[in-house]
């Protein structure tokens, strides 16, 4: 019983092809990888030890808002995420999105690689508690066909990752129901992130593969709060007017009710990956993680 | 530097004594736990209390402990009044701290447990002692004193009747472990453990509380390092006289090192206390098998007479015993007594023991220098056990061992000497379920090699400062090493100033609360003091030649650290 899901896991994978803002070459790189993502001291090593801090961001921007809008049902501990409707976007081996399921969101983790949601699959399909996940091998594009809208979506360090950033975030931030919350993680445009994420971890200390990261292609903070501050919602039935950032506060420094930008630091003598303090000097330089949040549909 | 005499270094190269299931023969029935515990001693028992008592944790998780033993006999243990389990333990306040919390400590016997106010260990071969009493160390409550006496039992059922309330925490006990195994690659391979009724349960995480020879830690492909210390521990409960006027209530404990080993006198009530007594293995079942009457005698001399004398004493009773023809109780009285007169002990000296009857009315001035005069041994209480160095080279297993995690025992054994076998188990068990609870609040994994991380971080290092303090503390007192004998006889006197040995038995005491930073310096520092002792006895005894001024110097500069 237990194998004929696993293979049911594996056609359901192969049910559809992508294309959409994904690059078939990098597709093809993490393809290779996704095997050893589920290994904690291998390659994604980083990538589980930066996950509790990306829950911990999560969970508390999340329990600040609902703590300000006086909904005291999510403000226990474990009750903040609980019964959510959640869209990991790029979820690779399903590392966020376990854990968000975990949580008792209903989790939908997409992937443009097949080879990840299989291996994503697998993986959960060992584990009793993930009734509320599941997996989808489609490019995020292909979600936007169906009327469903969720209340957090989340893309952990995919952005630097994609060919159209504007279009991959338009189509994220539609995705969002009113009101929802919109979760990014990924690399800033700096020298220190040069230096950090190619030079030193894929060049020097290969602890990355080569070819993971494209300088050109990460994005500072500043940029995606700008973004947000033009952004438009197209194909909503209610055409929002309103941006989700007020277009005239400076871009390093957007309203805390509006959108939040945390440096992720790693120190390595604790091999350990913490949230920085708020507007901690040179934080947001390296890995960073954006929280914004949809306008409401109420005036 | 401390050629290890008698002991000897092994190492357990961890053997799998499991068989990988294969794939298609995969398990059809076995039920899915969160987190199996293996082991229903004092370690496991307070692991499974923590997490029923944390409300995250007990909507969370599914738990089941499973233990060989009967636990039905420790949940309804009455011991008839006035007698007292053999098996005592000094709980440090940090430990009773984590135990009240977790909603247990009330379900231990308080009136059968004794706060150890005072503690006095003195150097066999020298006489230097140390005191220290709660308040004279600074503790913040020092009515509760440095640490509180208790019987594994009583813990043990409080700990069992605090569980009575948890629903999502299962009890197999009579329940042996029979095998573990992983389960396929597919399916993660998690631990599966096979139980003695062919019952299987497959884990999320597995935790070792199993005790030194733990399953767990063989499943888990951890291996660990250690030796025999051959000295066999031995325990007894003891019957004296209430402590007389003037001399205040039975509340201190004393520890006197003898080159064979530390002999330990740990108050229960005004007329029992609890022995530990390490000895070498033929000494102590010499002294066992000689009977009560002996062993109360050898009690009593061996922490009043001078060290030669108790030489010449374990020599007489190891060969009576070995000729089948054992010493009877008044026969070693009176070898007491000759040795007594021959050290010219006055009789109505508390060194006095031999042919003392009962002590009435004003006690001798000297008599809070030694315990109270052991008239009896409670029958049917003597035990032993060897006592060991052991420690895991991890806490948590990996790659195919992995989803296992060690507490207690199972992951270190240590001396008694300094009372922490258990306090650093329950030290283990409050770092593990704040671990737990932590994944669990980021929708971590508990079995995961990531969540549990932490948990070894917070506590290898600070048990393994702790652990080479005590071996080298128990080497420093038996080796036989020249010039450390020597720099004891001669300079053991500096004992009293010795910060680093003040430092660990203070933090013996429970003096340092539950900080684990302070722990680790205290120990570290011991451990420090320790070695420059040795290394500044040697020094002297090259450059000796009868120069006691080039001894003196040599000890200032020790003491000159400071
Ligand atoms: C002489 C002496 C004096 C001591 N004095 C002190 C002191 O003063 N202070 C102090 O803190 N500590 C002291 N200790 C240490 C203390 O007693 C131990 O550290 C403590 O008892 C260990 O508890 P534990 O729960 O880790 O392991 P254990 O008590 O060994 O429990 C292990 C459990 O696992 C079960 N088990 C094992 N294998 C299986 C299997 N296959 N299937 C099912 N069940 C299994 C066993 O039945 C047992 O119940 C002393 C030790 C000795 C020897």
């Amino acid at each position: 019983m237990q194998a004929s899901r696993v293979v049911r896991a594996l056609q359901q994978a192969r049910l559809s092809t992508a294309h959409g803002t994904a690059n078939p070459s990098e597709i093809a790189h993490f393809s290779r990888l996704s095997s050893q993502w589920w290994d904690e001291k291998g390659e994604f090593g980083f990538l589980h030890k930066m996950n509790p801090v990306r829950v911990q961001f999560i969970r508390q921007k999340l329990l600040e808002v609902f703590r300000e809008e006086g909904n005291s049902e999510r403000t226990s501990e474990m009750g903040i995420i609980d019964g959510l409707d959640v869209l990991d976007v790029g979820c690779g081996g399903g590392l966020l999105s376990e854990s968000l399921a975990r949580l008792g969101a209903r989790t939908l983790g997409v992937d443009a690689s097949e080879s990840n949601i299989a291996i994503a699959k697998i993986h959960a399909s060992a584990d009793p508690k993930l009734d509320t996940l599941s997996y989808l091998h489609a490019p995020a594009e292909a979600l936007l066909e169906s009327p469903k809208r969720y209340d957090v979506v989340c893309s952990m360090e995919v952005l630097e990752h994609v060919d159209n950033p504007a279009s991959f975030l338009s189509t994220c931030a539609e995705l969002v129901k009113p009101g929802g919350h919109l979760f990014l993680s990924t690399i800033s445009r700096t020298p220190l992130s040069y230096i950090l994420t190619i030079l030193l971890a894929e060049d020097i200390l290969r602890k990355v593969s080569q070819g993971t990261h494209t300088y050109s292609k990460f994005i500072k903070p500043s940029e995606l709060v700008s973004f947000f501050q033009e952004h438009r919602s197209t194909q909503e039935i209610f055409q929002l007017s309103k941006s989700w950032i007020s277009p005239h506060c400076p871009p390093d420094a957007p309203p805390r009710t509006e959108a939040e930008i945390r440096g992720l630091i790693y120190h390595p003598l604790q091999a350990k990956w913490t949230l920085a303090p708020r507007h901690a000097w040179g934080a947001t330089d390296c890995n960073y993680i954006f929280w914004v949040r949809k306008p409401s549909l109420d005036p | 530097m401390f050629a290890p005499t008698s002991s000897r270094v092994y190492y357990v190269t961890a053997k799998r004594y499991t068989t990988r299931l294969p794939v298609h023969r995969a398990i059809s029935t076995y039920e899915e736990y969160d987190v199996a515990i293996i082991g229903g001693g004092p370690a496991g028992l307070a692991l499974a209390s923590a997490l029923g008592s944390s409300q995250v944790i007990q909507k969370k998780l599914r738990v089941v402990l499973i233990d060989a033993g009967d636990l039905s006999k420790v949940r309804n243990w009455s011991p008839p009044p006035g007698t007292f389990s053999n098996r005592v333990v000094s709980l440090t306040n940090s430990s009773q701290t984590f135990l009240r919390e977790i909603g247990a400590w009330d379900h231990v016997e308080a009136s059968r447990t004794s706060p150890m106010e005072e503690m006095q260990v003195w150097d066999g071969v020298s006489d230097a002692r140390l005191k220290f009493s709660a308040t004279e160390i600074g503790l913040d409550v020092s009515e509760d004193g440095m640490a509180r006496l208790t019987e594994i039992l009583n813990l043990q059922r409080g700990l069992l009747r605090r569980l009575e309330g948890f629903s999502n925490i299962k009890i197999c006990d009579k329940m042996k472990v029979q095998t573990i195994t992983r389960d396929s690659e597919e399916r993660g391979g998690w631990p599966m453990v096979h139980l003695e009724s062919s019952q299987v349960l497959r884990a999320r995480l597995l935790v070792g509380a199993d005790g030194f020879n733990s399953p767990v830690r063989s499943y888990a492909g951890v291996p660990s390092f250690g030796w025999s210390y051959d000295r066999q521990g031995i325990v007894a409960t003891m019957v004296h006289a209430p402590r007389g006027a003037f001399e205040g209530p039975n509340t201190t404990a004393y520890q006197r090192f003898l080159p064979t080993g530390p002999i330990a006198f740990l108050p229960l009530s005004p007329t029992i206390s609890s022995l530990v007594w390490s000895n070498r293995p033929h000494i102590a079942s010499a002294l066992i098998g000689s009977g009560p009457d002996v062993l109360a005698n050898m009690i009593n001399a061996a922490f009043r007479l001078p060290e030669v004398s108790l030489r010449y004493l374990f020599n007489r009773i190891v060969e009576a015993y070995s000729k089948g023809n054992p010493l009877s109780g008044s026969e070693i009285q009176r070898e007491i007594f000759w040795r007594e007169q021959s050290h010219s002990v006055d009789p109505n000296s508390a060194f006095a023991s031999a042919m003392v009857k009962t002590r009435e009315g004003v006690p001798p001035v000297d008599s809070q220098f030694v315990p109270p005069l052991v008239s009896m041994i409670q029958a049917g209480s003597v035990a032993s056990f060897p006592l060991k160095f052991n420690h895991a080279e991890s806490y948590i297993g990996e790659g195919i061992g992995g989803r296992t995690v060690l507490v207690g025992d199972a992951a270190h054994t240590v001396h008694p000497l300094a009372g922490q076998g258990l306090n650093m188990g329950i030290g283990d068990v409050e770092s593990l379920t704040r671990c737990i609870h932590n994944a669990l609040i980021q929708g971590g994994d508990v079995g995961s090699y990531t969540a549990l991380q932490p948990y070894a971080r917070e506590r290898y290092l600070a048990n393994h400062s702790l652990m080479a303090a005590v071996d080298k503390l128990h080497k420093l007192y038996t080796t036989t090493s020249e010039p450390v004998v020597w720099a004891r006889s001669v300079g053991i006197e500096i004992l009293n100033e010795l910060d680093s040995v003040k430092a660990a038995i203070m933090t013996v005491a429970g003096a340092q609360n539950s900080k684990i930073h302070s722990d680790m310096t205290g120990w570290n520092f011991a451990a420090k003091g320790v070695e420059s002792f040795v290394a500044t006895a040697q020094v002297a005894k090259t450059l000796s030649g009868g120069l006691s001024g080039i001894i003196d110097t040599g000890l200032h500069n020790l003491l000159g650290r400071r």
